[in-house]
């Protein structure tokens, strides 16, 4: 039971006003806009408005600042980079429950097992008065979310019980606040139940109430994954992403670089990005992943009423009703959508959308900040690729598994993913081959040895390689996939881990010869003892030079034995273009491969590679986090993954 | 070192209010001066050259004489980049497409005889790349610094700039803004190409659509809103018309 106290209205601005005068802190609180609301910082407690019905946009702001710099560089040095950690202890005034809530939320996503630094040190240097709801914004519906109060979250809390207030102490960070700057009372009992009472009254207040209960919207949206309620919606959808940015719920986020005109030095700048932009999940090539208005409009629904729900078990609506004040059209309120299917039927399979894979977790005191690496070696492999191997500058061995990808970045040009291309090794390098698609690969050719850039990783899960021992290895890989796949393959061919593996086949097509790469030691894979390796192209023009096959990868299946009794004791791995897969899936099922002996490695936007900025999502699992590995039996169930 | 790019900037039917946002860097002149020479720019400076690898080229194109100067610039130049709105859309000097070319002469210049002179023959509003490529584009009226800078310093680098491809109200958000339309009036930002901070609305200005449509006002969504706050389409289209005004002959979505 949290002790609560009573302060006079006259005494509560006292408060507010002695600690707007403690410089240590930077109070800010509700104030007025025009005909809104916003957060700002006080400059005298007549400013706060504890009657505000709801804030333009929530306190998420202090935690996620709308534009954050996150470190700071030097580009005329090599390599110098230093985090932007001044965080200035901050009280926020007036946050309603249903915002302590969302907040809450937040800190599982972002202080799960690999910590966002920043928004920790804002959250452990920020102390939350919060306070009851008194007027009811129109478009809120948090009693019906259960959301409208919450007895913990907040350092104090705040309720109008008509004559004075009371403060609920929520934290010993509060209490000393209260102790050392107010005059309270105990509250006596009679006031502890006008609190009830006042709540309870609040509660009349809502115009808006959910049909549909938030425990089923789980399984109400499963069950509606292929509705035409989605594209219906979505046609009138400005695609503006207004109700993202205004959600509380709401907290992915882009990295961009901002170079000062000299090109002297340079900001790491994260801002808030939304996923009903188009540009949302575009990788390097072009290619963008939601195409679809109505696959992004769905996906907003589906992460706060399913996605989210399956992996941290909270519904990511709290019912302020910003979405549907910002929504031009308004189509976005959930309150609407939600209870539009509310008669339809429901699925019990509410996981369905999500995998649960434990990530292996290197522990760092930073998820942002890269580790200084060096350029060793520049191997060209065809026109638009090269092999580089790098070292980190501190000299540890990256570890890892194969099948796990690095974040490279170049200061002032930007930060990149790349799947690693040599197996872990107690050497303190490591390679990563790089086609020339977007500006970061684009620079990373111009470079030279010696040359620094920064490091990330090893993220995400690669193969399991636990699941491969004992049995045969099937590897096909296509284009650019054999990046990847050759980490894996130089693995399993090493002399300490063949004998952990029986017969292994690798199959690997791309469009031309002059595509081909690793062409030297392919020849050296041939060689090794029960080791089939063959090669195709999509097609060889007049005068080139090539010896293999010419047809599509899957030209490449009726062309090797595998026994019916050995397909149960393949494991076969796909890695190549998003086109690829169907086919040479439907290839290793020809074959009598079971799904659970297939691994495919899908490649998507992973900007920040620990399942924090949202951009790599299928469905409900993050690419950079669960994968990019992935059990085919597992994935090929989430309708994002092979479309 | 490298050698540094050789940048000039040339003007045809415009304010010149864009290279004036140039000019007004100030002290960061200097700067810029450290990564680039500006081989020509007559706004600030006698000296000019034709030897250039980045023109950067602010106006709209009225004349079969701007179009061969434009040409000429294109001929030589690596890369062209198209300077505010009236290089990017046509801008405002597009609005006199909607009216017949001799209507518009009789109109302006009345009987001065203008006839057979080339300085005075006009044909319909271009954007730049009505007329040539143009690699990049940066967009508004007037442009913004931030934007100009990083263009300018993404080239330098090597790298390609990043122009905002979504709606002003993604800023307008960010900035904490009452909604124009929440305010009564109306607003072109959710049709309109973010990248100038939301400059207008924050400054409780509706936006006027300078950085170039990037949704047709004619769809669903847009009929969806108007509907909603009693608007007809003919609000709208007028609205469009400032900067925006035959939207369908150009191509600014690059």
């Amino acid at each position: 039971m949290n002790q609560i106290k009573t302060i006079s209205k006259n005494d509560l601005n006292n408060f507010i006003n002695k600690l707007i005068q403690d410089k240590n802190y930077e109070v800010v609180g509700v104030k007025s806009k025009d005909i809104r609301y916003v957060y700002g910082p006080l400059e005298n407690a007549s400013e706060l408005k504890l009657d505000h019905d709801v804030t333009i946009i929530p306190p998420k702001k202090y935690f996620l600042p709308q534009y954050e710099t996150l470190m700071k560089y030097d580009l005329e040095k090599q390599f110098e980079v230093k985090p932007n950690m001044e965080i200035k202890p901050r009280i926020i005034i007036g946050i309603h429950p249903y915002d302590i809530i969302a907040l809450e939320q937040m800190d599982k996503v972002y202080l799960d097992s690999q910590k966002d630094d920043f928004y920790k040190k804002r959250r452990e240097n920020t102390i939350l008065i919060a306070s009851d709801i008194q007027n009811v914004s129109d478009r809120s519906f948090a009693a019906s979310m259960k959301t409208n109060t919450t007895d913990k979250g907040f350092d104090l809390l705040l309720t109008n019980i008509e004559d004075k207030y009371t403060v609920t102490i929520g934290s010993e960070k509060g209490k000393q606040l209260l102790e050392k700057y107010a005059k309270t009372e105990d509250a006596k009992e009679s006031d502890i139940k006008k609190i009830d009472e006042t709540r309870k009254k609040t509660i009349n207040k809502y115009k808006k109430k959910v049909k549909l209960q938030k425990e089923d919207w789980p399984s109400a949206l499963v069950a509606n994954y292929d509705s035409g309620i989605w594209e219906e919606r979505s046609d009138k959808c400005m695609e503006c992403s207004s109700c993202t940015m205004v959600c509380p719920t709401c907290y992915c986020y882009d990295v961009i670089e901002d170079v000062s005109l000299n090109l002297k030095t340079g900001n790491r700048i994260r801002t808030w990005d939304g996923c009903m932009l188009r540009g949302f999940t575009r990788v390097g090539s072009g290619e963008v992943f939601r195409e679809e208005r109505k696959e992004r409009y769905r996906h907003r629904f589906f992460r706060k009423g399913n996605y989210l729900p399956a992996r941290y078990n909270f519904v990511a609506c709290v019912g302020c009703g910003r979405c549907g004040i910002a929504c031009l059209p308004d189509i976005a309120d959930p309150c609407d959508v939600m209870g539009s299917l509310a008669h339809y039927k429901k699925s019990d399979d509410t996981a369905r959308f999500f995998i649960k894979q434990k990530t292996e977790v290197a522990e760092a005191n930073t998820i942002h900040v890269p580790r200084e690496a060096t350029i060793k070696r520049i191997e060209k492999l065809t026109d638009a690729e090269k092999l580089f191997e790098i070292e980190l500058d501190d000299k540890k061995p990256l570890g890892g598994k194969p099948g796990q990808f690095v974040e490279v970045s170049i200061f002032g040009i930007g930060e990149a993913p790349f799947g690693l291309a040599s197996p872990p090794s107690d050497s303190p390098t490591f390679e990563i081959a790089v086609r020339k698609v977007g500006n970061v690969t684009s620079k990373l050719h111009e470079m030279s040895v010696g040359d620094k850039i920064g490091i990330r990783g090893p993220l995400g899960n690669g193969f399991d390689i636990k699941a491969m021992e004992g049995k045969h290895l099937l590897l096909t890989s296509g284009g650019i996939g054999m990046y990847p796949m050759r980490s894996l393959i130089k693995y399993v061919l090493d002399k300490k881990n063949r004998k952990n593996f029986k017969n292994i086949t690798i199959l690997y097509g791309a469009k031309r010869p002059k595509e081909i790469i690793f062409l030297n030691e392919i020849e050296e894979w041939k060689k090794c003892e029960d080791t089939t390796c063959k090669l195709t192209v999509d097609r060889c023009e007049h005068g080139e030079c090539w010896a293999g096959d010419i047809g599509l990868i899957t030209t490449l299946f009726p062309k090797i034995r595998v026994d019916k009794m050995d397909s149960k004791n393949t494991i076969a791995v796909v890695v190549g273009p998003p086109i690829m897969y169907k086919f040479v899936i439907k290839s290793l099922q020809t074959m009598g491969i079971p799904d659970e002996n297939i691994f495919v490695s899908l490649e998507r936007r992973m900007k920040c590679g620990v399942g924090k900025c949202g951009h790599c999502q299928i469905n409900g699992v993050y690419v950079c986090k669960e994968g990019p590995v992935f059990n085919y039996k597992q994935i090929k169930v989430l309708p994002e993954a092979f479309e | 070192m490298k050698q540094k790019p050789r940048v000039a900037i040339f003007d045809f039917a415009d304010c010149e209010g864009c290279e004036l946002e140039i000019a007004d860097l100030e002290e960061e002149i200097l700067e810029l001066l450290e990564i680039v020479d500006i081989v020509s720019f007559r706004e600030v400076m006698k000296e000019h050259s034709d030897s250039y690898d980045i023109a950067i080229v602010e106006g709209s194109i009225m004349r079969p004489m701007d179009e061969k100067r434009l040409r000429g610039i294109r001929s030589k130049a690596k890369i062209l980049v198209a300077l505010g709105a009236c290089a990017t859309t046509g801008g405002v000097n597009k609005i006199r497409n909607q009216w017949m070319h001799d209507e518009v002469i009789r109109d302006v210049y009345g009987d001065a005889p203008v006839q057979g002179n080339e300085l005075f023959d006009v044909y319909k509003t271009k954007a730049l790349n009505e007329v040539v490529p143009v690699d990049y584009y940066i967009h508004g009226c007037p442009i913004d610094r931030d934007e100009f800078k990083h263009v300018i310093t993404s080239l330098a680098l090597g790298k390609k700039p990043e122009i905002p491809r979504y709606p002003v109200c993604v800023e307008c958000k960010k900035n904490e803004n009452i909604c124009q339309f929440e305010l009564g009036a109306y607003c072109l930002g959710p049709i309109t190409r973010a990248g100038c901070k939301a400059i207008c609305p924050t400054h409780n200005s509706p936006c006027e659509g300078c950085r170039g449509l990037i949704k047709k006002a004619e769809t669903e969504c847009v009929w969806e809103v108007l509907q909603r706050y009693n608007l007809s389409y003919e609000d709208i289209r007028r609205r469009c018309t400032m900067y925006n005004y035959g939207k369908e002959e150009c191509q600014v979505d690059e």
